[in-house]
């Protein structure tokens, strides 16, 4: 445990000393990832589908705020979209807008977990957000999280009926968007993967508030135990029961990755707690202050408190008390 | 006293006014003529660098009343709300294309058009709602974050004024 500790510490000084490097290096990482994703997924303007767009974008993204890559994600499926079929990104625009006017355009700030989940969920593993949500971020992230789902479900559904919108009668472009609105909307998938994330959220959250020990871990255990039951049940419901096995995937990467999570932000010594109590003119306060598991940082020093011995010859003594050196013997 | 006034009326210049003042401080300890006073300094880093953070996200937001601001916020809102209905109801006319004209044919025109317009400002007022709740909220978190940087911007236009009585050195 206290190399751990010490580790977490080593790696927080160098995360505030670098912070510039490390978060640049971070969104170029998620970016690259995001953009060769839609590619491999979307592929259908081809020259937007060579890894050195998805490098150049990712790099432009790494210096940009991070809703800049949401922008740029939304333009490349747009642009691949609209190379399979302009019905069909006549609808995703749609749909892109009315996220961006209805909800993203009050909680700009939660970019990150706009982007993580659409592309966690073409990993298969999406479980680890509406935890990570819940114990990081108040309740308006997790509109940003269903959105992220719509956007992956819109994406997911093109894909699977791509006989449908590639017809090139002019007379079916209505019929095309008709059909893609249905496969939206009739997505039971859907309305059940969103449900369970927006649950999820909120019990992770109402738990971590509660001021009971161990609350995150609770929160986190509960939290990832409740979306497997719900995805469970709802797949083997829905008569899909061979995706519980990502589902299982899922929740253990999940679970992982939150107490890691937990590890670093929120690491607290629950056999330290001090409890005070005090009052003011207006109120009693009961006051319950838990200590964070800090590692002061190993600082060595060897304080030389009696002089260095130094070995002197006979001769030499003799010389330094006027003597002869005969008489010492 | 003007630059207090520029900065407290939300404008940012506490940057530019770093960037002057070490210039200043420069210039004069070239002459060997006075010394640096390390509290201003101190202060004006500290503001600086809040200009630089969590200022970026604050200042615009203080360059207005309160009322101004949330109005503001509230027209913007209306605006984006009234386009994302349209694309709703564009959608649900694409989603309802094989069915439209049973769907005419059954109700009178009018009495759609008024249940459509009566959506319309239920979907209206409940983004207002949203729009007050989240603006109101955000100038209050601003008013919060900028207290502290203005009774830094006092501190040290205390200590400008402080240094502006003292009697200068004579050589």
């Amino acid at each position: 445990m206290t190399g751990l500790l010490e580790f977490r510490e080593r790696l927080r000084n160098f995360y505030g000393r670098y912070e510039i490097y490390v978060t640049a290096g971070v969104k170029f990482v998620l970016g690259l990832v995001t953009f060769l994703l839609i590619n491999s997924q979307l592929g259908y303007q081809e020259q937007l589908n060579q890894p050195a767009v998805a490098l150049l974008l990712a790099l432009a993204c790494a210096f940009m705020p991070v809703n800049i890559m949401v922008a740029a994600a939304c333009g490349l499926i747009l642009i691949h979209l609209s190379a399979l079929s302009l019905e069909v990104c006549a609808i995703g625009l749609c749909l892109i807008l009315l996220l961006f006017f209805l909800y993203g355009k009050f909680a700009p700030q939660h970019g990150y977990t706009a982007i993580l989940t659409p592309v966690l969920c073409l990993l298969k593993v999406p479980q680890v957000v509406p935890v990570s949500a819940g114990l990081l971020c108040g309740p308006s992230a997790y509109l940003s999280v269903v959105s992220g789902a719509l956007v992956f479900f819109y994406i997911d559904g093109v894909k699977t009926n791509m006989a449908n919108f590639t017809s090139a009668e002019e007379t079916e472009a209505i019929a095309k968007c008709t059909a893609a609105l249905k496969m939206l909307t009739g997505n039971k998938e859907m309305y059940l993967v969103i449900a369970a994330f927006l649950v999820t959220s909120l019990t992770v959250y109402v738990i971590r508030k509660q001021s009971i020990n161990f609350a995150w871990r609770i929160g986190l255990i509960v939290g990832n135990l409740m979306q497997m039951v719900i995805l469970l049940v709802g797949y083997v419901m829905l008569g899909m029961p061979q995706k519980a096995t990502w589902v299982l995937i899922g929740t253990a990467v999940s679970m992982v990755i939150c107490l890691i999570l937990e590890f670093f932000l929120y690491n607290l010594d629950y056999s330290r707690i001090e409890r005070v109590q005090f009052e003011d003119d207006e109120y009693y306060y009961f006051v319950k202050a838990v200590p964070k598991v800090y590692l002061a940082k190993k600082d060595k020093r060897v304080k030389r408190i009696t002089p260095k011995k130094t070995t002197i010859n006979r001769r030499q003594l003799a010389e330094e008390l006027d003597i002869d050196s005969d008489l010492l013997h | 006293m003007a630059v207090f006034h520029q900065l407290v009326n939300g404008e940012c210049l506490g940057k530019q006014v770093f960037q002057g003042f070490v210039c200043c401080v420069d210039a004069v300890s070239l002459d060997g003529a006075d010394m640096l006073s390390e509290e201003r300094i101190r202060l004006m880093t500290k503001m600086a660098s809040y200009e630089e953070g969590e200022g970026k996200k604050y200042m615009p937001i203080k360059q207005f009343y309160r009322k101004d601001y949330v109005t503001l916020g509230m027209v913007k809102t209306f605006i984006t709300s009234s386009i994302a209905f349209g694309i709703l109801l564009l959608c649900w006319a694409l989603y309802v294309f094989e069915d439209i004209t049973e769907i005419l044919a059954s109700r009178d025109f009018a009495e759609l058009g008024m249940s459509v317009l009566a959506i319309y400002f239920v979907f209206i007022a409940i983004y207002q709602l949203i729009a007050l709740l989240v603006y109101y909220r955000r100038y209050t978190k601003a008013t919060a974050s900028m207290k502290e940087y203005h009774s830094i911007l006092r501190r040290a236009e205390k200590l400008q004024e402080k240094e502006d009585r003292s009697p200068p050195l004579e050589d």
